[in-house]
C-alpha cells in the first residue's frame, strides 16, 4: 500500500506543480534532478555507498543525447536510450573498479574518477567540445511519419514529456527497490560482513546498484541536456557530483520519494535566492552540516517527526480520560 | 556407528606477516554429530572457523566439505555448498526486524535471485516455510517483526543460530554462541544446539565445559594454533595434557 | 639543459608539495579512520591567507610562519566543535560534513577575496634564476625543494620519535587502548586534525606564489590529495612521500609530452596503480 501512496504523491506534486510555478524549466528541472537524487539515493540509502561520481554519469548523458542527436542523428527515443546505455556502461566500469574497495577508499576512489572524467571531457574537445561543451542540441517532438503527436517545443510542453518520463523511471525505481535485490541491499548498507557470510556475492549486488543509479543518472543528464540546449563541461565538474550528494542528502536517505523532496528544495531554493544573494551555496553548505549533525533523515525525516508529533497531540487532546484510567 | 567423514582439514595454517595463527591443523567431522573444540584464549579456535567456512583465505593446508576441496573457495560459495556459520560478536541486521534477518539467511542459500530487482519477496519467493520453520525452533515467533536491535542479548545469540540454521545448512558452525548469555538462557541455547544434530552437524566453539561434555560427541582441544588433543569428552577430561592446558578449573566446569 | 632533466626537477617540486598536501590527509585517516573533505579548503585557506597577508605588506617568510598556525587553529576549532559530535553517527555523515564545511569555506573565500582569484608574488630574497654551469633553474622552486625536504624529515621525526608520535600511531591500531593508558585521545583527535589542516595551509602558502590562489583550487587539490594517498596507500607516511613523488613527476613530464592531458594522466596512473596494488604502494590493510 506505500508503494502505492508513495507514486500517488508522486503523480499529485507532478500535476500541481503547472498550477504553482510560473516557469516550465524549473519545474522540470525539479523533475530531473529528482530522478538523479534518486539514482544517488539507491546506492546511498539503499546499498550504504557514498559516491561522488554521480556527475560522471549526468555528464556521459548529456553528451551522449548531444551526440546522437547531432552528429549521427538517431530519433529521439533511440537517442535517449543510447544516454540511458552511456550511463550504465560509465557506471558499469567506474562500479567495478570502484567496488573492489569499501569504505573510505570507495569514497575517494569515486571523487578520483569523477576527476579523471571531467579532464578527459577537457582533453577530448573534439568529442565533448572541451571548455565549451556541446551547442545547439535539438528537441525533436515525439512523431511519426511526419506526424507530430507530441510537440514538445514550449518548456511546459517539454515537462509534459518530462513528468511522462519521470513517473516512469519512478515506477521502474520503486519496484527494484521493493524487490528481492532492493531488500538485499539493505542487508548490504546494514551489516556488509554478514551479507557477505550468509552468502551474497556482495560485488554482484554492488555493481548492479551502480549500474542502475548510473543509467538513471544518464537519463536526468540527458533529459537536462535536451531542456537547455547545451552539454557542458561543468556537467562533469566536481559540483555536479557534489550538488547531487547534497540533494539526497538533505531531501533524506529513507525513502525514494524523499529525493524529489531534496532536488525540489535545492532547485526552488536556488532559483529563490541566487537572484538575492549570489552566495547562496554557503547556506546549503551549512545545511549540509546541519543534517549531519542533528538530522540524519533529512527533509523528509523532520516531516515525519513533525506528523508525529502533530498526531500523538490529537491524541491525547481527544481522549483525556484515558490517560486518567492507566494511573 | 560412525558416520562418514562430512568435513576434513589437513594440515591447515594462517600466518599473519610473521605470527603463526594456525601452524598445521588436521581436523576431522563426521556427520550429525555435534563437534567442539575447546582451548584457552589465543589457541587459534576462531581463526580455524574463518578457515573452514571461508570468512578468510588459509596460508596453507587443505579444506575438504562434503567430498569437495573448498580450500580457496570464499564463504558467500561455501554457503552455497552447505555451511552456515554463527559469529562469536553478535553480528546481525540490527535495523530490520527479525524474521527479514531470516528471510535473507534463508534467501543466502540462492543468491542469484538477490539480482531480481522486478519482483518483491513475496509469495513463493519469501522463503516463508524456512522463517516459520526457524522462528518456531528459535522460539521467537513473537518478536518476529521487531528490530533486532531491540532483542535482549539472549535472544540475539538465539538469533545468531537461527540465521545459519535458516541456510538449511548440512553443516553449522557456531562460534561461542553462549557468550554472555545467563543462566535461564543458556538452558533453551543447550536445548537447541542438541536438537540440531538430527538433521545437521555441529561444528562448536565454546567455553562453557558444562555444555561441552554434555552434548559433544567429539572434543578437539586446541593450543597455540595447533591440535593438542581429541578424543571422547571423558576422555578429554581426564587427559593431563588438557588439564595442564587450561590450568586446572575450566574442565571441571567451573565457569557458568 | 636537458628538457626532460628539467622536467624532472619541476616533477620533484611538484611532487614536495603534493606530499605535503597529502600527508595531513593521510594521518588524519589513519588516527581518525575517515577522510577529510575539507583537507582541500584548508589548502585554499593557506593560499588565500598567504594573499592576504602579502597584501598587508607582511613579508612571505612571516606568512610561512603564521599562515599554517592560523589554520591549525580553524582545524582544532573544527574537530572541537564539529566533528566531535559527529563521531557515533553513520559514516558517510563524516565526510559529508566536512564536504559542507568545505562549501561554506569555499563560499567565504568567495565572499571576501572575489570570484577570481589572485597573484602573489614571490619573495624578493627568492626571485630570478640560480644558474650552475649548465643548470639554470628559478630559485623560489629550488627553495620548495629543499623546505619540503626538511620539513619531511622534521615530520618523520615527530611521527617516529616523539611521545605525540608514539601516541598517534598507537591511536591508529586501537583508540580504546590508549586511553585506557591515560591518554587523552580526544586531544590527540584535535592535535593531528589540526597538524593536518596545517600541512596543507602549508602546501598552500608555498604553492601560492608559483599557481596564485583561485577559489575552486580547493577541489583540484583534494582531487590530487586523493590520488596520491591511493597511490601510496592510506595511512602511510611514506607512501606520501613516494606516491607523492611519483605522481609529480609523471605530471612533469607529461606536461611536456601531452600538455592538456597532463592532469588526466594522474588520475590514470592512480587508476592503473590500483588495478595492480589495491591498497596503494605502501598502504596497509584496512
Amino acid at each position: 500500500m506505500r508503494k502505492h501512496f508513495h507514486l500517488l504523491l508522486a503523480l499529485a506534486v507532478v500535476l500541481v506543480m503547472p498550477l504553482v510555478m510560473h516557469s516550465g524549466s524549473l519545474a522540470s528541472e525539479v523533475l530531473i534532478f529528482g530522478l538523479a537524487a534518486m539514482g544517488c539515493n539507491l546506492l546511498l540509502g539503499y546499498t550504504g555507498l557514498l559516491s561522488f561520481g554521480q556527475g560522471i554519469f549526468f555528464g556521459l548523458g548529456s553528451y551522449t543525447i548531444a551526440l546522437t542527436l547531432t552528429r549521427w542523428p538517431l530519433p529521439m527515443p533511440l537517442a535517449l536510450a543510447a544516454a540511458v546505455a552511456m550511463g550504465a556502461l560509465g557506471a558499469a566500469a567506474v562500479g567495478w573498479i570502484a567496488i573492489r574497495q569499501r569504505g573510505t577508499y570507495f569514497v575517494m576512489l569515486t571523487l578520483a574518477f569523477a576527476q579523471m572524467f571531467y579532464f578527459m571531457a577537457y582533453s577530448f574537445p573534439r568529442l565533448t567540445g572541451g571548455d565549451n561543451g556541446l551547442l545547439d542540441i535539438p528537441r525533436p517532438s515525439i512523431a511519426v511519419a511526419g506526424h507530430t503527436l507530441w510537440p514538445l517545443v514550449s518548456p511546459w510542453q517539454y515537462y509534459g514529456f518530462v513528468a511522462a518520463v519521470f513517473l516512469v523511471t519512478f515506477w521502474f525505481l520503486q519496484k527494484a527497490s521493493n524487490s528481492i535485490f532492493g531488500r538485499t541491499l539493505l542487508a548490504v548498507r546494514d551489516n556488509e560482513e554478514r551479507a557477505g557470510a550468509i552468502g551474497y556475492n556482495l560485488k554482484l549486488l554492488k555493481l548492479q546498484a551502480f549500474v542502475i543509479s548510473g543509467a538513471v543518472t544518464g537519463l536526468a543528464g540527458a533529459l537536462h541536456a535536451m531542456m537547455t540546449g547545451i552539454a557542458p563541461l561543468s556537467s562533469a565538474e566536481y559540483h555536479t557530483s557534489e550538488m547531487i550528494l547534497v540533494m539526497t542528502v538533505i531531501g533524506g536517505t529513507g525513502n525514494l520519494l524523499a529525493s524529489l523532496l531534496g532536488s525540489a528544495f535545492y532547485v526552488l531554493l536556488g532559483d529563490w535566492l541566487s537572484t538575492l544573494w549570489p552566495r547562496w551555496l554557503l547556506l546549503l553548505g551549512v545545511v549540509l552540516m546541519v543534517v549531519s549533525l542533528g538530522m540524519q533523515r533529512g527533509l523528509w525525516g523532520l516531516g515525519e517527526t513533525l506528523w508525529h508529533l502533530v498526531r500523538r497531540k490529537d491524541r491525547a487532546a481527544a481522549a483525556p480520560a484515558a490517560l486518567g484510567d492507566k494511573a | 556407528m560412525s558416520t562418514p567423514i562430512l568435513l576434513e582439514a589437513v594440515g591447515v595454517e594462517k600466518r599473519y606477516d610473521k605470527f603463526a595463527a594456525l601452524a598445521g591443523v588436521d581436523l576431522r567431522v563426521r556427520a550429525n554429530t555435534v563437534h567442539s573444540v575447546i582451548g584457552p584464549n589465543g589457541a587459534g579456535k576462531t581463526t580455524l572457523f574463518h578457515m573452514l567456512t571461508g570468512t578468510k583465505t588459509v596460508s596453507g593446508g587443505r579444506i575438504v566439505f562434503d567430498g569437495h576441496d573448498v580450500t580457496h573457495e570464499p564463504d558467500h560459495r561455501r554457503v552455497q555448498r552447505g555451511m552456515a556459520r554463527s559469529f562469536q560478536v553478535t553480528s546481525l541486521f540490527l535495523t530490520l526486524p527479525v524474521r527479514e534477518n531470516l528471510r535473507l539467511a534463508a534467501q543466502g542459500t540462492a543468491p542469484s535471485h538477490a539480482l531480481n530487482c522486478w519482483h518483491a519477496p513475496v509469495g513463493a519467493r519469501a522463503n516463508a516455510d524456512a522463517v516459520a520453520s526457524v522462528l518456531a525452533r528459535l522460539g521467537l515467533e513473537r518478536h518476529a517483526d521487531t528490530p533486532v536491535g531491540n532483542l535482549s542479548h539472549g535472544q540475539q545469540r538465539r538469533l545468531e543460530v537461527g540465521m545459519a540454521l535458516a541456510a538449511r545448512p548440512k553443516a553449522i558452525f557456531l562460534d561461542e554462541p553462549t557468550s554472555g548469555m545467563g543462566i535461564d538462557d543458556l538452558d533453551e541455547m543447550k536445548r537447541l544446539i542438541q536438537g540440531l544434530k538430527v538433521e545437521h552437524t555441529v561444528v562448536l566453539i565454546e567455553h562453557n565445559m558444562n555444555i561441552v561434555m554434555d552434548i559433544s560427541d567429539t572434543v578437539t582441544v586446541m593450543q597455540l594454533g595447533r591440535v593438542l588433543a581429541e578424543g571422547l569428552p571423558h576422555e578429554i577430561r581426564s587427559d593431563d595434557r588438557v588439564r595442564s592446558a587450561y590450568l586446572g578449573n575450566m574442565i571441571t566446569g567451573g565457569k557458568a | 639543459m636537458s628538457i626532460y632533466l628539467l622536467q624532472v626537477i619541476n616533477g620533484i617540486g611538484i611532487g614536495m608539495l603534493y606530499f605535503l598536501l597529502a600527508v595531513g590527509l593521510s594521518i588524519v585517516f589513519g588516527l581518525l579512520r575517515f577522510v577529510n573533505f575539507a583537507h582541500g579548503a584548508f589548502y585554499l585557506l593557506g593560499a588565500y591567507f598567504c594573499y592576504q597577508m602579502t597584501r598587508w605588506g607582511l613579508s612571505f617568510w612571516l606568512s610561512l610562519l603564521v599562515v599554517p598556525l592560523v589554520v591549525g587553529a580553524v582545524g582544532w576549532a573544527t574537530e572541537k566543535l564539529v566533528l566531535r559530535h559527529v563521531y557515533d553517527k553513520p559514516h558517510e555523515f563524516h565526510i559529508l560534513v566536512t564536504v559542507g564545511l568545505a562549501l561554506v569555506v569555499q563560499e567565504l573565500v568567495i565572499v571576501q577575496w572575489g570570484p577570481l582569484g589572485e597573484n602573489v608574488p614571490v619573495p624578493d630574497l627568492l626571485q630570478g634564476v640560480v644558474m650552475w654551469g649548465n643548470f639554470v633553474y628559478p630559485k623560489y622552486r629550488l627553495f620548495v625543494i629543499g623546505f619540503t625536504a626538511v620539513l619531511a624529515v622534521g615530520l618523520w621525526y615527530l611521527l617516529e620519535g616523539t611521545r605525540l608520535g608514539s601516541a598517534v600511531r598507537a591511536g591508529s591500531e586501537s583508540t580504546e587502548m590508549v586511553s585506557l593508558l591515560g591518554v587523552n585521545v580526544f586531544r590527540i583527535f584535535s592535535l593531528v586534525f589540526a597538524l593536518g589542516a596545517a600541512t596543507a595551509a602549508l602546501a598552500g602558502v608555498l604553492a601560492a606564489p608559483i599557481r596564485g590562489a583561485e577559489p575552486f583550487m580547493g577541489i583540484e587539490a583534494l582531487g590530487v590529495a586523493f590520488v596520491i594517498v591511493v597511490v601510496g596507500g592510506l595511512g602511510s607516511f611514506t607512501g606520501a612521500l613516494v606516491g607523492g613523488l611519483l605522481i609529480g613527476i609523471v605530471q612533469s613530464v607529461m606536461s611536456t609530452l601531452w600538455p592538456e592531458g597532463a592532469r588526466l594522466m594522474i588520475y590514470v596512473a592512480m587508476a592503473a596503480v590500483l588495478l595492480l596494488l589495491p591498497h596503494g604502494l605502501l598502504g596497509r590493510k584496512g
